[in-house]
């Protein structure tokens, strides 16, 4: 195929949606630390899919349409760092394709593969070679080659794939923690599949089910709309439209409609231009936009009553997860939390808005998103207590038009411990600096089972041991949780600590933290020590030292 | 000869060993509980407030002694042409200033000249100045420059209190509801501080072992600003003896201080808004 039409361009990306769905188990198995998180793919595949659902609202014969649909979709809906680095990846690839209109040539490609690297590159602020970026920038160099030797598209594409899976291959090469755990790089394997997919959407293969139609986790059910809003919503009504027309102006409309609302975002070019936005006007919005052009897809969804029959039905799920909201606040708080009791005890901080998340389920930046526009707050700070939020939580700063703080938080206690620093009636520099200085002023530990056998260090480690982790390493082996905490603990605590905390999870037994609890303080009696019901899913206990 | 007198409140938390010492004069605030009212040191010890603080349901208030009781204190301790330092609480946190200020215009006929000081401060803060006045005046020095000196340390003086809850602080509306809520599950320790005579929370530490490293901590800045100059500190408790204890000595070493720590005990005028387990860290630098 000497160039590559929207049609087919779309089904290269429905046959990479597809395929990443179905192997998103085996992605997820890469992980280097056996813990059941981190699910790189699960994430990827997720955010893929807020993608395609994005292109499936735009006419294929465009490409620059779609692949802008392609980068939009795939922005919202984000999840995880690998999400993150995908969604940079496609966006690049986006502005590679954005001038082309009815078929992309083997140099266009090329192009977008090298746009697509560079800008995962950019976004990562220290790039780590053997994972996905290196996967990509393989697969570019690889197409830029054939591009120049005068190969058509499809050739251009099998080049790309068969230097991504080399870089895959040789992924333990650049990284000793893969080589040790006997894996591929869990991202880079993502990217890969993605790069197969395309193989199979531009040989024309038939697509044998839709990404689309199948739902990935049950976890997409529970996060949808999670956060609870109280009292009278502002900027109630979510409209979103496209205007078609001849001579559109994508920044003009944006600029014109900025102050009619909130979480704006106007994306297109002369011919389409898509726009969302919360406003308590909707009608004034069409009615400006109409003028402009064309208006279709139009639809207008009250996020107030959506919201509160979301509430109603799921309010025994996870208890109340806002604060009422009264005054409008100098700086609102959104954590992410998984569990009922460490979601009181972050309520109990001053968080605002808990957005339930962390280990296995990463919330996407559109959920992200959207608890920190329902927060009744002049600023906001996220804390996203899980290093697989981080990135999300970075890039909800772009997409908000309230001054946004993200803490990188990287566990449960480092959030506890930067919210110890908060100080409401500070401004956001302050509040930010002071969290981030003291964040790691604590010592996180926490105690779950190995999804596989590994080596780490010199621990061998079987499936379904217990592990016990300090600040992400694992630390400990042994049979029993209680066991396993112990040792951990002691591991810990030096001349200089005073408080022990240990949160403990759903499917804990009360009885054993009680008796673990009783043990703690005989043994470390110089030590305040304190537990609680965390309620978090997979990890038996977290345990703070400070 | 006409001679200077120094006359404090109950909220200075000052021991009567260094009040007899130094000639420094007390005059009750009252607590009452119900109905019972008592005059703080007088009909009731530190000891029974607390056990009744924490017995009874209801909280007990306190209540500011009338300019009549400091009237009959300045005209017992003085004689025509004396003059009466008189070292009070915080006028924004009590109304016992207040009360002074109108006694000193009803023995100014007398021919009793008062001078009312308004500390900005409480507990052993109102303390050290009380102390410092007394210790100025036996050397000797002008009324003049005794007062320069206190206003000095007055202005100077760094405040830091570590309370075990905020139920009282905000029971008794010395501090907002949306302060108090905060940490309530965890078990947070707050830090406290008086900024223009005004409570108002500085930090909060998860324990009370660490609260108190950091109270060492924060004494060290406060060293650390004013180098060349000897320290005035105070140290008071609420019934936690052997943790202030160890503190005040500590802070001795590490601070290079000429005089001991002043210890006292939070006694009910100030236990009524802060509670047991409070410890407070008050300290200046002489000019």
């Amino acid at each position: 195929m000497e160039v590559i039409t929207g049609s087919v361009l779309k089904n290269m990306l429905l046959h990479a949606g597809a395929l990443l769905a179905q192997q998103k188990d085996m992605v997820n198995s890469l992980n280097v630390f056996p813990v059941p998180d981190g699910d790189t793919g699960t994430n990827m595949s997720l955010t893929l899919n807020a993608a395609l659902k994005e292109i499936e609202k735009v006419e294929p014969d465009n490409i620059g349409q779609l692949v802008s649909a392609l980068a939009r979709g795939s922005l919202m809906g984000a999840r995880g760092n690998s999400g993150v680095i995908l969604s940079q990846y496609f966006r690049g690839f986006a502005e590679g394709l954005a001038d082309v209109t009815t078929e992309a040539t083997a140099e266009d490609l090329a192009r977008a593969l090298r746009k697509s690297s560079e800008t995962t590159y950019r976004a990562v602020m220290k790039p780590v070679e053997g994972t996905m970026l290196t996967v990509g920038r393989e697969a570019a160099a690889a197409a830029a080659a054939a591009a120049e030797e005068g190969a058509t598209a499809q050739q251009v594409l099998y080049a790309a794939y068969q230097a991504a899976a080399q870089a895959v291959q040789d992924s333990p090469k650049h990284l000793p923690v893969l080589k040790e755990a006997g894996v591929v790089d869990a991202g880079g394997q993502g990217l890969l599949c993605i790069f197969e997919g395309f193989v199979h959407g531009i040989e024309g293969k038939p697509l044998e089910y839709s990404a689309l139609d199948v739902q990935p986790t049950a976890v997409v059910e529970k996060q949808e709309g999670i956060t609870r809003i109280e009292g009278e919503l502002v900027n109630k009504y979510c409209t979103e439209f496209l205007i078609l027309g001849t001579k559109l102006d994508p920044d003009y409309v944006r600029s014109s409609l900025e102050p009619k609302g909130e979480s704006m975002l106007v994306v297109g070019d002369e011919r389409v231009v898509k726009v969302h936005i919360h406003t308590d006007h909707p009608g004034e919005v069409l009615e400006f936009c109409g003028a402009l052009g064309n208006l279709t897809d139009i639809k207008i969804d009250n996020m107030q009553l959506q919201n509160e029959k979301y509430t109603e039905e799921h309010q025994h799920d996870f208890g109340s997860m806002s604060a009422p909201q009264g005054e409008r606040k100098n700086i609102g708080l959104v954590a992410v939390v998984p569990g009922k009791g460490l979601a009181d005890v972050f309520m109990s901080l001053g968080v605002d808005v808990i957005v339930p998340g962390g280990q296995t389920m990463n919330p996407s930046t559109e959920d992200l998103l959207r608890a920190v526009e329902s927060v009744n707050a002049d600023a906001v700070i996220i804390l996203p207590n899980n290093k697989n939020v981080i990135f999300s939580a970075n890039q909800v700063r772009e997409l908000s038009d309230k001054p946004i703080g993200v803490v990188a938080t990287r566990s449960i206690p480092q959030g506890i411990t930067a919210l110890m620093y908060y100080e409401p009636e500070a401004s956001l520099e302050h509040n930010l600096e002071a969290m981030e200085e003291h964040k790691s002023e604590v010592k996180t530990g926490e105690v779950t089972y190995a999804v596989r056998a590994t080596v780490a260090g010199d621990l061998q480690i079987e499936e379904r041991d217990i592990i016990g982790l300090v600040e992400g390493k694992i630390a400990v082996v042994g049979q029993s949780t209680a066991d396993v905490t112990r040792r951990l603990v002691e591991s810990m605590v030096d001349e200089d600590s005073s408080v022990i905390s240990i949160y403990y999870g759903e499917d804990q037994e009360a009885a054993e933290a009680e008796a673990l609890y009783e043990e703690l303080c005989e043994q470390y009696a110089d030590c305040e020590i304190e537990i609680y019901s965390g309620g978090q899913p997979l990890y038996y206990y977290i345990v703070s030292v400070e | 000869m006409a001679r200077i007198h120094v006359v404090t409140d109950t909220g200075s938390d000052l021991p009567e060993k260094i009040r007899q010492e130094l000639n420094i004069h007390v005059v009750p605030l009252s607590i009452q509980f119900g109905d019972e009212i008592y005059r703080d040191g007088i009909d009731l010890s530190v000891a029974e407030f607390y056990q009744r603080l924490q017995n009874d349901d209801e909280l007990p208030s306190t209540c500011q002694p009338s300019p009549a009781d400091f009237q009959a204190k300045y005209l017992e301790i003085a004689e025509p042409g004396d003059t009466i330092l008189s070292i009070h609480l915080s006028s924004r946190l009590s109304g016992t200033y207040q009360s002074s200020v109108i006694a000193g215009t009803m023995v100014a006929e007398e021919g009793i000249k008062v001078i009312n000081i308004d500390t900005k401060s409480a507990s052993i803060g109102i303390g050290l100045i009380a102390v410092e006045a007394a210790r100025l005046i036996r050397a000797g020095i002008a009324l003049e420059e005794i007062l320069e000196k206190l206003n000095y340390a007055i202005s100077e003086m760094q405040v830091f209190f570590v309370v075990d809850t905020l139920e009282y602080l905000r029971r008794n509306g010395r501090i907002g509801n949306a302060q108090a809520l905060l940490g309530t599950l965890l078990n947070i320790k707050p830090i406290l501080t008086l900024q223009d005579g005004v409570v108002s929370p500085l930090e909060k530490i998860r324990g009370k072992g660490r609260a108190i490293k950091r109270l060492k901590e924060l004494a060290r800045q406060v060293r650390a600003k004013y180098p060349d100059k000897d320290l005035s500190v105070g140290l008071t408790h609420a019934m936690v003896p052997n943790e202030a204890e160890q503190l005040a000595l500590a802070l001795k070493e590490e601070l290079a201080l000429t005089d001991d720590v002043i210890l006292g005990m939070i006694g009910p005028t100030i236990g009524v808004h802060v509670g047991m387990g409070t410890m407070a860290l008050l300290l200046h630098p002489k000019m």
